[in-house]
């Protein structure tokens, strides 16, 4: 069991004398030391984080009220978000030794409420996986089972919780990123709608679908550290202006709730017996305290997958253009001419999986094939949004797995890329609508291993979504 | 066989945005080589564009101008292709609605105007600049110009010779500096164009293949790659040949064009939505503020000066050069309805006396109420038009406060018609030359030219002209 479960046990703890910051720090060091196999930070920051903590209890002492409102929460992030002097490498043998000149607006905006950064969690690379086996920096393994992946690409930032090495993480999540290792590690991710965190400072993967999100073990920390980051940004277009809600203050529920669910989802064939019967469990449970569950029709599940892989990659072979060994980065020592510097350095610099996508994303924006991939993937984008948005015209939720099996083992995933990819295929729609969705841990499979289900939320509705699983997860 | 020339441009202006279309990065020119950069513009992982309203202000302004369609809902979208002066290792433009859509620029050629059709103008980001001159084995690139706001205005292939080319440039050169859009400044790159070329036989209305002729960056180096380009092609056509759609490479030095490099012409450069960047949308209001804050084009104040102020076309044309100088103009005629006098005093006194000083109009210390009333002076004939124009108005400049008539006075120019004074003048002339009198009394009457020269120097030019000559005329007789 974590030693802390919220950021209020931490707060609680120090204002009663129990514990001190830097007692807390130490805590979770020892705990980043013990859990070394499992190969969860990239870069671990033991001294900054503990000298930190010290000028922070000393200010506490000082005067109790002086403190951010993450005082005590001390902090883990993927390796795709900048910090200032720091280094950021997606893990990435392309970006081995580079060092971000900038903070991202979500990091900027977590240190100014005095949170503290632990260290840089292990990802796939580019946050291109759903197993966390495509790293350079090698695979982070499950805490509950080493044998087992963490699910990805935000694997490290889901064993960093679940394996108590820091109170909260930052992960970014493309088409599940956040919400499939939550589950698969038994922890809670939470994705907030497209533009509510600004993705300055994240590396970008597929652009029109990233987004910052969060795990931790309790709602109330997911709510407050989206309260605090979300928000407006001068230097994200894409992020919206619209007013942030106190969404911590908000997590009182009230009412009965009208749920939606897919049979095809339900009863999808890839789909685990265990996590379905706890499906169809939640949804009695959900029944039976009043709210209202229905089956709605989805006529888009089987074209998720093929869509988004169009789409993000097709974005992905443009963004990751930038690493060609000329300004920053891997350059391949033996090239000789500008363009043996692009071909080998990248060749060289990225891993099997980016490339894979970078050459299927520049097949499908390449002239002659644009119309037949990426414009009808555009096209199926915005079906798949018009009857999403439909569903939340008449419901407050929509309730799925978040995975369709438990954690796989380590290894299973690389020979077949397809049936990887197929592990999103609950989690994807929130990214390709742009829609709130929450993992939250519903029991434990025969296999021992975690069962995470999934909330999803209409455009904005984040206070709403938190405060109901925070309902549900209360009364189950 | 006779042939046509068929050419269309696409034409790049540098805006004169405070900074960069895509972060906040100055863009004077001339800085120290990469320190005019940022995250941003050196593409670092993580960074994000976001659009600049002055540019997206500035295309407004310049499509409304050329009578374009204005998009009010326009996009951004990425071009991919490796250069190592392109740090994102794509160029941010607009592919599938750019900003203006239509329009035309109407050039002047001779006497007649010749209307050239807009395609579209798009706005996009300029590249770095990659220097390969410095040494033998090495590239340097300076990325102060990286993602500096530019509109790329393409075309219809309406312009028919390398004198039409250069009409027209001149014409966006003038318009886009009227507007404040850019300086306008070939030589520093502001403004420079590619240029489409084909040639077909008159009388032949489809087009043929064309060559775009890339790296020309002033009007001479345009008309020798027109000229160069078109000989070569008909050429090519005269062997039976055909002629090759290729991007070729203009060499100021050698007059040449030659084709790039096959793999450099083989860009596909996967064009696709700019998702960082939401849609631009401009509303109806936006629309008319920027139409009513346009100023008076050069063409309107071509036609207003040729056919309210009766100028001749050379004033007209001279006047409306530069706004500065048409504003000076309208100012001034406000205080005179002199018009030809207020254009004759601009071009030949006002004009060259700002390059002279290397200054500008709004600077020239005589208000234009007093060149108005020196304007006045000579219409009612006090003084003589080189006295007011020479003299009065030297004095003027050093003196600037002064009146034109007390300056008139105090220097003695003041005409005079006084029959007594004139008459004792004459007599004394003719007293002095009494050859040239006999010379005119046999008939040789020109000389009353030499006459009234002599009189006039005598009078220390204040004698007024008619009435010295009628005079003379009379005792001469």
């Amino acid at each position: 069991m974590p030693k802390f479960t919220s950021l209020e046990q931490v707060q609680q703890a120090i204002r009663q004398g129990e514990s001190s910051l830097e007692a807390v720090v130490t805590h979770y060091l020892e705990q980043i030391q013990a859990s070394r196999d499992l190969n969860i930070y990239i870069e671990v920051y033991a001294e900054e984080a503990l000298a930190k903590a010290r000028q922070l209890d000393q200010k506490f002492k000082q005067d109790t009220n002086s403190v951010g409102r993450l005082f005590g929460a001390i902090l883990s992030h993927k390796d795709v978000i900048c910090w200032q002097g720091h280094g950021v490498t997606a893990g990435s043998k392309i970006l081995e030794g580079f060092e971000s000149l900038f903070s991202a607006t979500a990091i900027e905006r977590v240190l100014a409420e005095d949170a503290i950064i632990i260290g840089r969690t292990n990802c796939d690379e580019f946050a291109m996986g759903s197993t966390n086996e495509t790293s350079f920096y090698g695979p982070v393994r499950n805490a509950i089972d080493p044998s087992k992946v963490p699910g990805g690409s935000s694997g490290g930032s889901a064993v960093s919780v679940q394996a108590d090495t820091c109170l909260i993480a930052l992960g970014s999540d493309t088409g599940g990123s956040v919400r499939q290792p939550a589950a698969f590690c038994g922890v809670m991710g939470f994705k907030p709608t497209y533009g509510r965190i600004s993705r300055h400072g994240l590396l970008a993967y597929g652009s029109s679908f990233d987004q910052i999100g969060v795990l931790a073990h309790s709602v109330s920390d997911l709510a407050l550290c989206l309260e605090i980051m979300a928000g407006g940004d001068d230097f994200d277009a894409t992020a919206s202006q619209q007013a942030v809600p106190a969404y911590s203050q908000l997590l009182n529920y009230q009412g009965k709730a009208k749920i939606a669910y897919f049979d095809t989802a339900i009863n999808h064939p890839k789909l685990d017996p265990e996590i379905r019967q706890s499906s169809l469990d939640l949804i009695e449970k959900l029944r039976a305290d009043g709210h209202q569950v229905e089956a709605v029709p989805f006529d888009y599940l089987d074209y998720i997958i093929p869509a988004y892989y169009v789409l993000t990659t097709a974005e992905a072979s443009s963004n990751l253009s930038r690493y060609d060994g000329i300004r920053f980065g891997y350059r391949s020592p033996n090239a000789k001419t500008l363009e043996e510097t692009y071909k080998k350095s990248r060749a060289e610099g990225f891993g099997t999986e980016v490339k894979r996508r970078i050459m299927l994303g520049s097949f499908v924006l390449s002239s002659g094939y644009y119309d037949a991939y990426y414009t009808k993937a555009q096209k199926v984008r915005r079906l798949i949004y018009e009857q999403t948005k439909e569903i939340f015209q008449k419901h407050d939720f929509l309730l799925m797995p978040a995975a369709p099996s438990t954690a796989w083992n380590l290894g299973e995933s690389l020979a077949d890329p397809v049936a990887m990819y197929l592990l999103d295929i609950f989690t994807v729609q929130a990214n390709m609508v742009g829609i709130p969705g929450i993992a939250i841990p519903v029991g434990t499979h025969s296999n021992g291993l975690p069962i995470g289900l999934q909330l999803l939320a209409g455009h904005w509705k984040e206070a709403e979504l938190l405060a109901f699983a925070e309902l549900v997860l209360q009364t189950s | 066989m006779a042939y046509e020339t068929v050419i269309g441009l696409e034409v790049h202006v540098q805006l004169n945005t405070h900074s960069k279309a895509f972060c906040a990065d100055d863009t004077s020119f001339g800085g120290e080589p990469n320190t005019q950069v940022s995250v941003v513009s050196l593409g670092h992982p993580g960074t994000l564009p976001k659009a600049n309203g002055q540019q997206i202000a500035l295309a407004t302004r310049l499509g409304l101008a050329l009578g374009c369609k204005i998009n009010q809902r326009t996009t951004f979208d990425r071009k991919n292709y490796f250069y190592a002066d392109l740090p994102k290792g794509y160029q941010i433009t607009q592919d599938q609605r750019p900003i203006c859509v239509g329009g035309d620029l109407d050039i002047k050629m001779g006497d007649a105007w010749k209307s050239i059709r807009i395609h579209h103008i798009h706005m996009e980001e300029d590249a770095g600049k990659s220097i390969h001159t410095l040494a033998p084995k090495h590239s340097f690139i300076d990325l102060n110009r990286a993602g500096t706001p530019l509109l790329e205005i393409v075309t219809e292939p309406d312009l028919r010779s390398g004198e039409e080319v250069d009409a027209f440039m001149t014409a966006m050169r003038q318009l886009v500096r009227y507007l404040e859009v850019s300086d306008g400044n070939m030589e520093q790159g502001s403004l420079r164009c590619d240029v489409n070329i084909s040639v077909r036989p008159h009388g032949q209305t489809s087009y043929n293949d064309r060559c775009e002729v890339k790296n020309v960056n002033s009007m001479k180096f345009a008309r020798q790659a027109i000229d160069y380009e078109v000989k070569r092609q008909i050429k090519i056509m005269e062997n039976g040949g055909k002629v090759k759609q290729q991007t070729l490479n203009f060499d100021p030095n050698t007059g040449v064009t030659s084709p790039l490099r096959e793999k450099e012409d083989a860009h596909d450069y996967r064009y696709f939505p700019e998702p960082d960047l939401p849609p631009v949308v401009l509303s109806d209001a936006y629309l008319n503020n920027t139409n009513q804050a346009l100023p008076q084009l050069p063409k309107a104040a071509y036609n207003e000066l040729t056919q309210k102020y009766q100028l001749s076309d050379y004033d007209a044309s001279i006047l409306v050069e530069d706004r500065e100088t048409l504003l000076y103009f309208q100012g001034l005629i406000q205080h005179t309805s002199n018009y030809k006098a207020a254009a004759n005093l601009i071009i030949n006194r006002l004009l060259p006396w700002k390059q002279e000083n290397k200054s500008t109009l709004s600077t020239f210390p005589v208000p234009s109420t007093s060149l108005a009333a020196l304007i006045a002076l000579v219409e009612e004939g006090k003084v003589n038009s080189t006295a007011a124009y020479q003299n009065i108005l030297n004095a003027l400049i050093t003196k600037p406060d002064q009146a034109p008539l007390a300056l008139a006075q105090e220097m003695n120019l003041i005409q005079s018609a006084d029959s007594d004074f004139l008459s004792d003048l004459a007599k004394e002339v003719i007293a002095q030359f009494p050859d040239k009198v006999k010379e005119y009394q046999k008939g040789k009457k020109g000389l009353i030219g030499f006459f009234m020269g002599e009189l006039m120097k005598k009078s220390k030019g204040k004698a007024d002209p008619k009435a010295s000559t009628e005079i003379l005329q009379q005792l001469l007789k």
